[in-house]
């Protein structure tokens, strides 16, 4: 094809990748609205390797070019992912739109990569070099900036099978449906024998990428209901410190508002 | 329910429902050229020259120089050009048009335009402005005598934004010479007479020189009364130049950004409270109009009319402008001035009545006009006004009153609900002696020797429907079957000028002129014969004259009339409303069909609930409008007023066609006002002043009053 | 370089351009397939809704590259079947067109929701249809006329 590459296997893309200077193009949902200029893609839809879901022991492995709807009909998908998921858009973005793509926009409002930083995901990145996995906090360097190297593909999205049953999700966007997240928070809370063993809490659309500040959450880890609760307002001061917010379609300072308003939801869910 | 209101299926639904309607864009682009716009990236500056790329063959630029006539766009005041003068006046302002077969060669070639322009520091802020296009000052009964002997004194301000018309079809226009040479344009219109008295001026021709058809026209809104005179303009210009057909058609960043959307409000309002009522009210109002004067007078005209609502105060002082400013020209959109006004008074009413410790429903009651009494410009309410029948059907519908005081005791939790009410009117028709002075309609029926009829009237489908009222009316009169009626997209070459598709007045002046015209040539009927009547606009004899100079005598010669209530849920942790409910009641005389109808006011009122909460638009410190795409610009879909209920109150007109009076833009009017009532009453029951009202206003009152 | 083949409204086709082209200017400029609206370029709006491998998509968000091998239905191919007939009446009984410019958009997505669901409730229709963007009637028409066809419709889907 003219100005496109395709690929239908996986070992035939990340030659491609290698050899050429190409764009991965998956659902097109992001790209096609930059619109760039003279730009080679390649069609990574028909690569059967990533467009599965599929589960080992520890994880459950999400294909890059798997896309939103079909992870919402895959009993394998975490209800937090599929909860995030279908707030995406509308149904035709989420027919189109995929895991892939929304990491490899680099954006801190991609909703799925909410729950990727929250849940400690990790991405097998795959070239014809070999592969490495990763953290997902580690692939984000800063906005639009990726650990990708340029013969680097995302193969696969590892969410844990394990610890994201009870959970706080929330997007704010500006309206019901079609909505880009103005901010957008989720947490996962864990606890055994009485003692918090989680506590998770990532914030999108508010800076360059997703926050999340493990030195904060471990504040709670290891204490008592009870204990969490006494240490709760110190907690929040202590994000409301450290949270340094950028302007987008909304003010920084609403984001900060509603970023400690949904910390302080997230507690109370779990009766802190 | 009469028997005009029965629906029948659209006249033009299978053809829209197929996607076989062919709107502007659509037709094939075989010897078209693509023409698109060189826009001034400035908001104010002296235009010093363009330096042009080299031009391929068959590409060509054109501008003010190429134009025959007069670079004047004929709207009310002689401002607007059709391309820009020797001064830039707004970010967006068309200086030239560049014009070839391939449009990804044009945007190439616009890309390379240098454009030298000596930059001024731009006018942006409406209250500042240097000049006013318009002024009035009207009122009547002693102001400053209220004001003295008032027991207490109100002082406020009110603000609105402004509101995007975001019609799903841009902007469109093409323009081709015929073979006679009479310039013939086409595309997404709603008054194609606007558009051919336009072009006549611009080309320096006559009625003989020039014709216009409205193509299928994917929505106007008020959007598309002013503008595609300018458009049609610029392709025509380039039509003459080329001597090929030229196309233009806006893309969505490009229509948002540059169009005229709803007049940005300032209003200062004073009134007078007396033994609990209010007897004077003082109304400073200013209207941001934007670089040019466009539609601006009409619009503040009918923003001043309702500035003391509905209600009778003995004495008012109403003093409005339209400012200039070195922004988008704002423009008509659905209320026409009127939503501006009526969410500053009906909002200072709750106001006034929350700080006498009265129910805001029962204080607004005590004041609404009655048959008979003074409109503000000392003109009749002619006919009943049926606002507190309404109000008790709405309070049937939902429950308002028991809903109002369960929501009044204080509330505490992360989610609070709150529920208001707005009631007014919109003068139905043209503001004043427009009908009868300019407009002077015309419209007729022509009977073929097949025994069918073809309305020839001016009035556009932008999706309201008139294809299909209009016909219902003469096949009714004429007892024919709907098929044999036909009513086309008019073309000022065929059909005569019975005006604009604008005011609410399509249905209620022109289709009284049909029906009448059905009437009579029902009188002449022979069949098989061709025969033509024609019938013009008369008007009624109960008509207190309007003078435009004093702002007395009858501004309408009736009023649709509303009722509001709107619900919400606000949750104080995000400051996203969650709207329960919306309920409308409207009285627009008798439907002409009834789901027709309905369709408008479910549209109208939705759009009303987005003005009021979601769609937010502004312009950045150089003059520059930045929600300019539906990424930024966000109105409802359809999963934000999922319940959404409309009902009619029938208060027949008798000079409107079995009744019927102005129904397009009643319904998006009052909107404003009820949501804001709503959160006020969610958070507490603090005053608020402005709209759009968003989730992070709601976050930033609880910040300030610490809710 | 080989063309893009792919089936449109059940015929097999094939796009010599470029693989970056957008479906939507390809569908309306090379195949006259006019009935797919331009309404935003961004994926915002809906009016360029198709069907592709029978899924709803924005035309606008497709390259053509993606689109090799893949089955395209436009309304030019759709209003021929019982399905589209079903649909256009029930649209048609509750007035639920106006300008008719989001309608193309409305209808594939209509059947793109009962294909899945073939009987929605009122929520689930609303869904079906969020990305679809409509100025004109509050959509309390639009939702009316697909709950119509689901049931007058019964069996078809």
């Amino acid at each position: 094809m003219v100005n496109g590459r395709s690929a239908a296997s996986l070992q035939e893309a990340l030659k491609i990748r290698a050899n050429e200077k190409v764009v991965p193009y998956a659902g097109g949902t992001d790209l096609m609205v930059e619109n760039r200029k003279d730009v080679t893609y390649l069609f990574l839809g028909k690569v059967p390797e990533l467009r599965q879901i599929t589960a080992d022991d520890e994880y459950v492995r999400i294909g890059a070019a798997v896309t939103f709807t079909e992870a919402l009909e895959s009993p394998l998908v975490p209800a937090l992912m599929k909860e995030a998921v279908a707030k995406i858009a509308a149904p035709a973005i989420r027919n189109a739109g995929t895991f892939g793509g929304n990491l490899g926009n680099g954006s801190a409002k991609a909703d799925s990569v909410l729950i990727e930083f929250v849940s400690d995901a990790k991405l097998r990145l795959v070239s014809v070099r070999g592969e490495r996995v990763v953290d997902v906090d580690a692939f984000y360097l800063g906005r639009k900036k990726l650990d990708l190297m340029e013969d680097e593909l995302i193969a696969e999205i590892w969410l844990p099978k394990e610890g994201l049953e009870h959970y706080y999700y929330e997007k704010v966007g500006g309206r019901n449906a079609l909505a880009i997240s103005r901010i957008s928070f989720a947490g996962v809370y864990g606890e055994k024998d009485g003692k918090i063993t989680k506590c998770a809490c990532a914030f999108g659309a508010v800076a360059d990428t997703v926050l999340r500040y493990r030195d904060l959450e471990a504040m709670l880890i290891g204490k008592t209901k009870e204990e969490a609760k006494a240490e709760k307002e110190a907690f929040l001061a202590a994000y409301a410190d450290r949270m340094v917010l950028t302007q987008g379609r909304v003010s920084a300072e609403y984001r900060k508002d509603v970023c400690l308003n949904l910390l302080r939801a997230f507690l109370e869910k779990f009766g802190i | 329910m009469e028997e005009i209101s029965r629906s029948v299926v659209k006249k033009d639904h299978a053809a829209k429902v197929s996607g076989r309607s062919i709107y502007v864009a659509d037709y094939p682009s075989d010897g078209v050229l693509t023409g698109r716009l060189l826009h001034a990236k400035t908001a104010r500056a002296k235009m010093i020259g363009v330096e042009l790329p080299e031009l391929p063959d068959g590409y060509y630029y054109v501008d003010a120089r190429d134009i025959p006539g007069d670079n004047n766009v004929n709207i009310v005041l002689d401002d607007m050009p059709v391309f820009c003068r020797d001064t830039v006046e707004y970010i967006g302002e068309a200086i030239g048009m560049l014009i070839g077969p391939d449009e990804k060669k044009v945007e190439e070639l616009l890309g390379e335009i240098k454009v030298y322009l000596e930059e001024m520091e731009p006018v942006l802020d409406m209250r500042k402005a240097e000049k006013n296009f318009f002024e009035y000052n009207f009122g009547h009964g002693d102001v400053g005598q209220a004001f003295a002997e008032a027991d207490r004194v109100f002082d406020e301000e009110f603000e609105t934004g402004y509101q995007e018309q975001a019609y799903l079809e841009p902007q469109g226009m093409m323009a081709e010479i015929e073979p006679d040479g009479r310039v013939f344009v086409h595309g997404s219109i709603q008054c194609v007479y606007y558009v051919h008295n336009a072009l006549k001026r611009v080309l320096g021709c006559g009625d003989e020189g020039v014709h216009v058809l409205q193509d299928v026209t994917g929505g106007g809104f008020g959007g598309k009364e002013a503008w595609p005179s300018i458009l049609a303009c610029q392709v025509a210009v380039a039509a003459k130049v080329t001597g090929k057909p030229v196309r233009c058609v806006f893309g969505r960043r490009e229509d948002m950004e540059y169009t005229s959307k709803r007049h940005p409000s300032y209003c200062h309002y004073r009134a007078a409270v007396k033994d609990g009522k209010v007897t004077a009210i003082d109304a400073d109002v200013i209207y941001n109009a934007g670089a040019y004067s466009t539609l601006s007078a009409v619009v503040l005209q009918r923003g001043l009319i309702a500035a003391p609502g509905i209600y009778n105060i003995p004495n008012i002082r109403i003093h409005g402008t339209a400012a200039k400013t070195n922004t988008t020209p704002s423009g008509a959109y659905r209320g026409f001035g009127g939503p501006q006004t009526f969410f500053a008074v009906e909002t200072l009413m709750n106001h006034i009545a929350r700080e006498l410790g009265v129910d805001a429903l029962a204080f607004k009651e005590m004041h609404i006009a009655k048959q008979g009494d003074l409109t503000s410009t000392a003109g009749r309410y002619h006919f009943p006004v049926p606002v507190k029948e309404m109000i008790e059907e709405v309070d049937a519908a939902c429950d308002y009153r028991k809903k109002r005081a369960e929501y009044a005791s204080p509330q505490t939790g992360r989610y609070r609900r709150g529920i208001g009410m707005s009631m007014y009117f919109h003068g139905a028709g043209f503001t004043g002696s427009g009908e009868r002075d300019l407009i002077k309609a015309v419209a007729k029926l022509r009977k073929y020797s097949d025994d069918t009829v073809e309305i020839l009237a001016a009035n556009g489908d932008i999706g309201q429907g008139v294809r299909t009222t209009f016909s219902k009316i003469v096949a009714h009169e004429l007892g024919l079957p709907l098929e044999r009626v036909i009513f086309e997209h008019p073309d000022t070459g065929r059909v005569p000028d019975s005006g604009p598709t604008v005011a609410s007045r399509s249905l209620m002046v022109v289709g009284e002129l049909l029906r009448r015209a059905a009437i009579h040539l029902k009188e002449i009927w022979a069949d098989g014969k061709e025969q033509e009547v024609e019938e013009r606009f008369k008007e009624p004899d109960f008509v207190l004259p309007f003078s435009i100079e004093t702002f007395e005598g009858d501004a309408y010669p009736t009023f649709a009339w509303a009722v509001n209530a709107i619900e919400l849920e606000v949750d104080t942790y995000t400051g996203v409303a969650k709207v329960l409910g919306a309920w409308g009641d409207f009285d627009i005389g008798t439907p002409a069909d009834y789901n027709v109808a309905l369709g408008q006011m479910e549209g109208g009122f939705l759009q009303g609930i987005g003005y009021a909460s979601i769609e937010k638009m502004d312009y950045n410190q150089y003059g520059r409008i930045r929600n300019n795409s539906f990424s930024d610009y966000l109105i409802p879909t359809t999963m934000d007023v999922p319940k959404l209920v409309c009902m009619f109150h029938v208060e027949k007109y008798p000079d409107g066609p079995y009744g019927a009076k102005g129904a397009g833009e009643v319904p998006l009017v009052g909107a404003p006002a009820a949501y804001v009532d709503a959160m006020e009453q969610a958070l507490g029951g603090i005053p608020l002043n402005h709209a759009p009202f968003t989730a992070e206003d709601t976050l930033a009152a609880i910040r300030k009053e610490a809710i | 370089m080989d063309a893009i083949r792919f089936t449109l409204n059940g015929a097999e086709v094939s796009y010599a351009g470029s693989a970056a082209d957008r479906l939507l200017d390809v569908l309306r400029n090379n195949y006259r397939c006019t009935s797919v609206k331009c309404g935003c370029r961004e994926g915002e709006c809906g009016a360029c809704s198709v069907l592709m491998d029978g899924v709803l998509v924005n035309s606008c968000c497709v390259a053509m590259g993606a689109v090799e091998g893949a089955e395209i239905v436009t309304l030019e191919g759709y209003r021929e079947t019982k399905r589209f007939a079903a649909l256009a009446d029930a649209y048609g009984q509750v007035s639920a067109v106006q300008c008719g410019f989001c309608i193309p958009g409305m209808v594939l997505a209509s059947e793109a929701l009962l294909a899945k669901n073939p009987h929605p409730t009122e929520e689930e229709i609303r869904e079906g249809l969020s990305g679809n963007l409509c100025r004109c009637t509050g959509y309390n028409a639009i939702v009316n006329a697909v709950a119509i066809a689901a049931k007058e419709g019964d069996g078809l889907w």
